[in-house]
């Protein structure tokens, strides 16, 4: 497997403006988020390691809980930081301006690369929670959420694809 | 001979031992819905160092069996892997092989 790859993503600035919006909302979750807020979409990031001893699953979680979700902020730092000349949209950009279509192309390295995939998979785990997402097929077309985790997946899809095409 | 005995014993119940008579433990890899069949892969290939087909077989098995044992030796290196696997998304839990 190559791992040594650079990715080119390409998209609209709007696109990258909504990704970025989200990956900010995802980053502000993580603030201080610990699982004994008892969030359920927190505590998808940190599951139960063991699954019939809720005392070592506690032991596990309190070894390990501090540097998954600090890994959580850090990626999302990352992906922020690879958007953030392309989501810089002109302080009077209206809705339908040319300039949201204007296409840019992200250069991201290995170690972002990486960071990006954790992080979007990271942020469908808690939308999926957020939407009560139990079995593939569970979907609510009048839910524009369900369009927004739709939206990435076919985008963590591509960048999986991109980051393992060595056949 | 007692330790021929012992070791027949073991293969007829299909329990492993390790060098202590110990059990070894596991790390499970479970299903979800949410986590795509190609990013899955894409993890047991980059922590696992797993080719394409091994991968690709380890998540059908996630998949249609609904878990699979992606590791098996001491508790500790369990533990990371598990942790790994959180760190990626995956669910992964930790448990002693089954008798």
């Amino acid at each position: 497997m190559n791992t040594g790859r650079v990715v080119v993503l390409e998209v609209t600035r709007m696109e990258a403006a909504h990704l970025a919006g989200l990956v900010t909302q995802f980053a502000e979750l993580m603030e201080d988020a610990a699982s004994s807020s008892g969030d359920p979409a927190i505590a998808r990031l940190v599951p139960d390691a063991y699954a019939d001893d809720d005392a070592a699953s506690e032991d596990f979680r309190e070894m390990t809980e501090r540097d998954l979700l600090e890994r959580r902020r850090q990626d999302a730092g990352e992906v922020l930081g690879s958007l953030s000349e392309a989501s810089a949209l002109p302080d009077d950009a209206e809705p339908g301006d040319e300039v949201l279509m204007e296409l840019v192309e992200l250069r991201l390295e290995p170690e972002i690369l990486r960071a990006w995939l954790r992080c979007l998979a990271a942020i469908r785990l808690v939308l999926a929670t957020r939407l009560d997402i139990r079995s593939e097929e569970d979907h609510d077309v009048d839910d524009p959420r369900f369009g927004i985790y739709e939206w990435l997946g076919y985008r963590l899809e591509g960048l999986v694809q991109a980051a393992s095409d060595d056949d | 001979m007692p330790p021929l005995a012992d070791t027949d014993v073991q293969e007829d119940t299909g329990t492993r031992r390790d060098e202590q008579g110990q059990r070894p433990w596991q790390t499970v890899v479970w299903n979800d819905p949410v986590n795509l069949m190609s990013y899955v892969t894409h993890v047991f290939r980059e922590y696992f160092g797993y080719d394409r087909t091994q991968a690709e077989r380890l998540m059908l098995a996630v998949h249609h069996d609904g878990h699979a044992v992606v590791a098996e030796g001491a508790r500790e290196q369990m533990e990371l892997h598990a942790q790994a696997m959180h760190d990626y998304g995956l669910w992964a839990t930790i448990r002693q092989a089954p008798q």
